[in-house]
């Protein structure tokens, strides 16, 4: 279990690896929306493949928010 | 159920002369699938189209441009008619004589309107001369020798000097100058000259015989324009007549004419000879004896069916077919509910014919992830309710797809709330426990100083016994320290527990995924070829699995790798991940292998993000209950205390408006919660399906089941239901 002093930095370290990892996520996933629009207005029927390609990036994202949850509540 | 229908293909050879009859009774079959004749060297060419038919679609023309003029679209709302009424209305040259009717009053109209734009520029010529009123219209036309040069000014034209001329000029900085210049027609190139120092910009004046002034000339116009106006609300309102009267008809027609051609296009599609017709078609399996049946009955010797093959779902098979044959169109085989999930599916594309649909999965998988998600009773009445509205109200496929998750998607959440949470609008039913023979909050609640507020804090009162003990709690799942909070699992509070969960609901929908792969490719190719094909990427799973479980136990229980369960699950993993990698470097080569291991351990992490979505909402609704009853609403000591700290109770009956402000603000917040709550877990359960799921087996491509049929929605046969003619 955490002490006291180190409780401050498990939560510096919780909040960094969603808050990258999100950055990340949104980084990769502006991309790709702005590709997968454009597909869209060209060709409605694509609306499904294109929301596969844009949500692709998020687990990234999950993959911060796993490591924050284990940070806070495992560490 | 989980592959599309079985099919069978069929060749239908007929007499020319009975092709109408014949193609009227493939359209009543519901169940013919035409294959486009290419033409070959066969001595068959494509048929071409009948007179009739070219009669129609010129009256459809007719029909849709008379239907644009008065406005009716599809949204307009006409009462239904039936064929016969309109087949003999068409036939008797109705869509003709209303086109007349019609077209006379649009052509009126246009006239007016015409007429209007005309006089309007009319009027604003006349309106600038106003502004020279020593001259009467008459004036400015008619001379032999003299020309008359009219226009607009930017700069005063009064300083102009222009030999042997008369000059008349206003100017108004505002609205610039009006100039009238007469001069000896010699001269009108050096006026022009001297014009345009001051910016002069001819206007052609109408010729005019009246000596009449602009100013009357203008209130004469204005005169005509409202008699014109007039005139069209005259005709706007006939067209409207014309509309109520025959909007009906029309909108019939167009459905009626749409379907002769449509029928009419038929032998384009198909293979003729002098006297005959030949069709390469696809029916459903099941249907193939009734098809045939049926059309031998209706068209006597003047058909002839014969049954070609029913495609199995080998690729084999289907390449050694000629390439026409080689596609078949794919009729999803699902019940009446699953089906309406149809759209899901094809919003990524339709199967293929010889692999799984996955629609039933998805039907139901994505109520259930999304209920899951919400897993709150609060939000999941309104879900239901908005859900079964949608459903019976409206028919739009996108409005439906939505309002069919919704609607399940709240039953899920309503259990989940009310069984696995144990929580309404982000508030656990039961806040407190009885210890000792009293009722204690802990410590994390309003009552005593905290930030979570629970319903029977709020009523004052402890649920019945029968109530608490439907709900489950994290204690009832082999933790170690039951009922960690209240009843219900804590969806703030057993994260550990909900992340696990989310982590083991994942592996068995991609279990399934996997499984549905195997099935694929079995199908397909044989069971070898699937072992070998899939198999590695099944080893590779299980080896993850069996990885992550051992390390678990060393990370998380302390258990030495030495011994006991984890070496067991250590050893498995290992022989699994050995197996997965040879067999998947035999199949996809070495770095495909090694880079499957990281892709395993992401598909299943990325179903935490049904802990993450849960937790989340509970942290807004949280936060917002907060605000309303910590904050705003008021409390009373009560004076027990518990910890040190007092005991408080709510107290609605402290402050009206504060209890009014409360309550309108708890709608509004939580409105924000509940419409993000569809976008969210709506958006993610859909993306569980679409990519984890999905993506392990599907492959799609296929071509829909598209049969002959004709869709009636405005008219209705009346004299019996078979439109067909016995023959």
């Amino acid at each position: 279990m955490a002490t006291a002093g180190t409780e401050g930095l498990i939560a510096i370290g919780a909040g960094l690896a969603v808050g990258l990892a999100g950055l990340g996520s949104g980084l990769a996933e502006k991309d790709i929306g702005a590709a997968a629009v454009g597909a869209i207005t060209e060709n409605p029927s694509l609306f499904g493949r294109a929301m596969i390609f844009t949500v692709l990036p998020e687990t990234i994202v999950i993959f911060g928010l796993v490591i924050a949850i284990m940070a806070i509540f495992v560490m | 159920m989980l592959l599309p229908e079985s099919m069978s293909r069929i060749v239908i050879v007929g007499t020319k002369s009975r092709m109408e009859d014949a193609i009227n009774a493939f359209y009543s079959e519901k169940s013919i699938h035409i294959i486009d004749h290419t033409t070959g060297d066969d001595g068959l060419s494509i048929g071409t189209t009948t007179e009739a038919t070219s009669k129609a679609s010129e009256r459809l023309i007719k029909v849709r441009s008379m239907e644009k003029e008065l406005g009716i679209n599809k949204h307009t709302k006409t009462a239904d008619i039936a064929v016969e009424e309109v087949q003999s209305r068409i036939s008797a040259g109705d869509v003709e004589g209303v086109e007349d009717e019609v077209l006379k009053t649009v052509d009126a109209r246009n006239d007016l309107t015409q007429k209007i734009t005309e006089l309007n520029s009319k009027k604003n010529t006349f309106e600038l001369l106003k502004r020279l009123n020593e001259l009467t219209l008459d004036q400015y036309s008619g001379y032999k020798s003299l020309a008359v040069l009219v226009g607009t000014t930017t700069d005063d034209a009064s300083s102009v000097s222009i030999e042997d001329a008369e000059v008349f000029s206003s100017f108004d900085k505002k609205e610039g100058g009006v100039v009238a210049v007469f001069v000896k027609k010699e001269n009108k190139e050096k006026a022009f000259a001297a014009l345009a120092d001051v910016g002069f910009t001819e206007i052609q004046v109408p010729a005019c015989t009246e000596k009449v002034a602009a100013n009357d000339a203008c209130a004469k116009i204005d005169a005509e324009i409202e008699a014109a106006n007039a005139e069209i609300e005259k005709c706007n309102q006939t067209l409207e007549e014309l509309k109520e009267k025959y909007m009906s008809f029309l909108k019939g027609c167009d459905e009626e004419l749409a379907i002769v051609v449509e029928k009419g296009s038929v032998p384009l599609r198909i293979a003729v000879s002098k006297y005959s017709y030949v069709i390469d078609a696809w029916v459903p399996t099941k249907k193939m004896d009734s098809v045939k049946a049926n059309l031998e009955r209706k068209l006597g010797d003047d058909i002839y069916v014969e049954f070609q093959e029913t495609r199995g779902r080998k690729v084999e098979e289907t390449e050694a077919q000629e390439p026409r044959f080689q596609n078949v169109p794919v009729k999803q085989n699902n019940g009446r509910i699953v089906c309406e999930y149809e759209y899901a599916t094809s919003l990524v594309s339709v199967p293929k014919y010889n692999e799984i649909d996955p629609t039933f999965l998805i039907a139901i998988f994505l109520p259930l992830f999304f209920g899951f998600m919400v897993g709150d009773m609060g939000y999941a009445i309104p879900f239901i309710i908005l859900g079964a509205y949608g459903l019976k109200k409206t028919k739009h496929k996108d409005w439906r797809a939505i309002a069919l998750v919704l609607f399940f998607g709240g039953i899920w959440a309503f259990i989940f709330g009310l069984f696995f949470y144990g929580e309404m609008l982000g508030m656990h039913f039961v806040g407190g426990e009885w210890e000792a023979g009293t009722w204690v909050w802990h410590e994390n609640h309003v009552a005593v100083g905290g930030t979570t507020v629970s319903w029977d804090w709020i009523l004052g009162a402890q649920f019945p016994s029968w109530f608490t003990d439907a709900i489950c709690s994290v204690g009832a799942w082999g933790q170690e320290d039951p009922n960690t909070f209240g009843v219900g699992v804590g969806k703030l509070e057993d994260v550990a527990f909900l992340l696990k969960l989310s982590v083991y609901i994942g592996v068995i929908h991609l279990l399934i995924g996997l499984v549905c792969a195997l099935v694929n490719v079995t199908k397909q190719h044989g069971v070898k070829e699937a072992i070998l094909e899939k198999g590695g990427i099944v080893f590779v799973f299980f080896g993850i699995i069996f990885l992550c479980l051992a390390l678990t136990d060393m990370m998380f229980s302390k258990l030495e790798l030495t011994g006991g369960t984890p070496l067991i699950e250590l050893v498995l993993a290992i022989v699994c991940l050995v197996i997965g990698i040879v067999l998947n470097a035999k199949a996809e080569g070495g770095m495909q292998a090694i880079m499957s291991l990281p892709e395993v351990i992401g598909w299943i992490l990325s179903y935490t993000r049904l802990a993450a979505i849960t937790m989340s909402k509970a942290g807004m609704a949280l936060a917002f209950n907060y605000i309303i009853f910590g904050m705003i609403m008021t409390t009373k000591a009560t004076g027990n205390f518990q910890d040190g700290v007092e005991i408080v109770a709510f107290d609605p009956m402290g402050g009206a408006i504060m209890l009014i402000v409360g309550i309108l603000l708890f709608c509004f917040l939580h409105l924000v919660v509940w419409t993000l709550g569809i976008l969210s877990a709506g958006l993610h359960a859909l993306r569980l399906q679409f990519v984890e799921l999905m993506m392990r087996f599907y492959e799609g491509g296929g071509e829909a089941f598209a049969p002959l049929s004709e869709v009636r929605k405005k008219t209705f046969f009346s004299k019996n239901a078979n439109n067909i003619k016995e023959v």
